[in-house]
C-alpha cells in the first residue's frame, strides 16, 4: 500500500506542475482520467478486490454468446 | 498534426519488424500444442497467407505518408467512426502489450527466479518500457539492428550446439492432423506475431523516405520468419512428440545441450534473450499505444500518459489471466479471433475506400 502511494505520488510530481505551468489543460484532463483509472485498479489489486478481467469478458462473448470457438483436443 | 516528430529510415525500419517478429519466439509454444511436429509448416503457411495483407499495411502507409493509423482511421472513416476503428485498434494494442507483459513475468516465474512476487517482476519490466518510450521511436530505431543480432546469435548458437540430439525422424508422418488443428495454429501464427505487425500502422508515418518501405518490411520479417523457423525446427527435432507435454518447449530443448559436460544450463542465456526480445517488442507495442491514445484525444505530447498506462497495464497484466493454462486457452480461442477485423478486414478495407476516394489527395485539396 505504501508503495503504491509513493509511486502514485512520484508519478504526479514529475507530470502535473509541468502541464498546469505549460497551460497544457487538455493533456492534464487525459492524464488525470488515466492517473485515476490506473490508481483505482492499483488499489483494487493491493486491496485483494476482484477485478473483472477483459478477456473473460471477451471469451464469454465470442466462444459463449456468439458460439464461434475451434474444437478442443 | 501527428504527435511524433522523430524519423526512421527505411532499414531501421527493417530491423524494427525483424525485432518484432523476433520478440514473439516464446510465444510459438501457443501453436505447438496444436500442431505438434508440423509447426514448422504451419509458420510457413501463415506467411504465405499473411503476406498481402501485410503488403497492404505498408502499400496504406505509403499512399499516407507522413500519418499514423488514428490519422488514417480519421481520414479514411470520417471523425465519428474513425474514432471507433482507433479505440478497437487501442483495444488491441493495450490488450498484446498486457499479454506480452504477462509473459515475461509467467517467463520468470516459472523457470527463472520461481520465488520473486510476480507482480514485482511485471512493475520492474513495465518501468524498463515505460523509460525507453520515453526517449522516443528514434532512439528504438537506433539500436534496433542490436536486438536482432542478439537474438538471431542466440537462436543460431543454441541450434548448431543442439545439431547432436537432433532427430528429422521427428517430423513425421507429415499431414496426420486434423486440417482443424492444422487452420486453428495457421490463424495463431498470422495473429501472433505476423498480424500483431498492424502496429507498424503506427510507426511507418515516421518514416523518412518510404520508397524502400516494402522491400525493407518483407526483408524484415523475412529475417523474422527465418528465426521462427529455426526455432520450430530445433524445438521438434530434438524434443519430438513430447514438445507438447512441457510448458515451454524452448526452455526444455536448450536445458538439454551438454557439450562434454562443460557446455551445461544454457537456459540462462537464453532466458535473457528472450527477455531484451520481449523487452523490444512490449517498448514498440507501448509506444504504439501512447501515441495511438495522445493522437486520438489530440494532445501535443504523448509523455504525460506513459506512466498512467504504464500503471494500468501492469494491473491488467497481473490479472486478465488466473494461469498459464488460461492464458494459452483464451489466446488460441477468444485471443485470437477478436482480432480477425483489425489485421485482416480494415486495414485491406481502408486502402479499398481510399483508391476509391482518392485519398489522401482530394482531401488535401479540400483543405486547400
Amino acid at each position: 500500500m505504501i508503495f503504491l502511494l509513493l509511486i502514485y505520488a512520484f508519478i504526479l510530481i514529475i507530470n502535473v506542475p509541468g502541464l498546469i505551468k505549460r497551460k497544457e489543460w487538455r493533456d492534464l484532463t487525459a492524464f488525470s482520467i488515466l492517473y485515476v483509472i490506473a490508481f483505482a485498479l492499483g488499489l483494487m489489486y493491493v486491496l485483494d478486490i476482484p477485478i473483472p478481467s477483459p478477456m473473460k469478458g471477451l471469451q464469454h462473448l465470442i466462444v459463449d454468446i456468439l458460439g464461434i470457438e475451434y474444437p478442443q483436443g | 498534426m501527428s504527435i511524433e516528430k522523430g524519423k526512421i529510415s527505411s532499414q531501421q525500419l527493417l530491423f524494427l519488424i525483424a525485432g518484432f517478429v523476433l520478440g514473439s519466439v516464446l510465444l510459438i509454444d501457443f501453436t505447438v500444442g496444436i500442431t505438434e511436429q508440423q509447426t514448422w509448416m504451419v509458420i510457413l503457411a501463415a506467411l504465405a497467407i499473411t503476406a498481402p495483407v501485410i503488403l497492404s499495411y505498408v502499400v496504406l502507409a505509403k499512399r499516407f505518408a507522413g500519418m499514423n493509423l488514428v490519422q488514417m482511421n480519421d481520414m479514411v472513416y470520417g471523425r465519428f467512426l474513425g474514432k471507433v476503428v482507433s479505440t478497437y485498434y487501442i483495444f488491441f494494442f493495450l490488450m498484446t502489450l498486457s499479454f506480452n507483459i504477462r509473459d515475461v513475468g509467467e517467463l520468470y516465474i516459472t523457470f527463472l527466479m520461481p520465488d520473486k512476487p510476480f507482480i514485482f517482476l511485471l512493475v520492474v519490466f513495465t518501468a524498463i518500457c515505460a523509460y525507453a518510450v520515453t526517449k522516443g521511436i528514434e532512439v528504438l530505431a537506433r539500436v534496433s539492428h542490436l536486438f536482432v543480432v542478439t537474438g538471431m546469435f542466440v537462436i543460431i548458437s543454441t541450434f548448431i550446439l543442439l545439431i547432436d540430439q537432433m532427430d528429422f525422424s521427428n517430423f513425421l508422418p507429415f499431414f496426420e492432423l486434423p486440417f482443424i488443428r492444422i487452420f486453428q495454429g495457421i490463424h495463431i501464427v498470422s495473429t501472433i506475431p505476423f498480424g500483431e505487425t498492424v502496429a507498424f500502422l503506427m510507426i511507418m508515418g515516421c518514416l523518412n523516405k518510404t520508397e524502400h518501405a516494402v522491400k525493407n518490411t518483407f526483408f524484415g520479417l523475412f529475417i523474422g520468419v527465418v528465426s521462427l523457423l529455426i526455432v520450430a525446427v530445433r524445438n521438434t527435432a530434438v524434443l519430438g512428440r513430447t514438445q507438447t507435454i512441457w510448458t515451454s518447449t524452448s526452455f526444455q530443448t536448450i536445458r538439454l545441450i551438454d557439450i562434454g559436460t562443460v557446455l551445461t544450463r544454457m537456459d540462462f542465456l537464453v532466458g535473457i534473450a528472450q527477455t531484451i526480445l520481449i523487452f523490444f517488442k512490449c517498448s514498440l507495442l507501448f509506444y504504439v499505444l501512447v501515441v495511438a491514445l495522445s493522437q486520438l484525444f489530440g494532445l501535443k505530447s504523448y509523455l504525460p500518459l506513459v506512466l498512467p498506462l504504464a500503471g494500468i497495464e501492469v494491473i491488467i497484466a497481473a490479472t486478465v489471466f488466473q494461469s498459464p493454462v488460461d492464458h494459452a486457452g483464451i489466446t488460441q480461442n477468444a485471443g485470437i479471433i477478436y482480432s480477425i477485423p483489425l489485421i485482416f478486414v480494415i486495414p485491406p478495407l481502408s486502402l479499398l475506400i481510399a483508391k476509391i476516394r482518392g485519398l489522401p489527395k482530394s482531401e488535401r485539396g479540400k483543405g486547400t
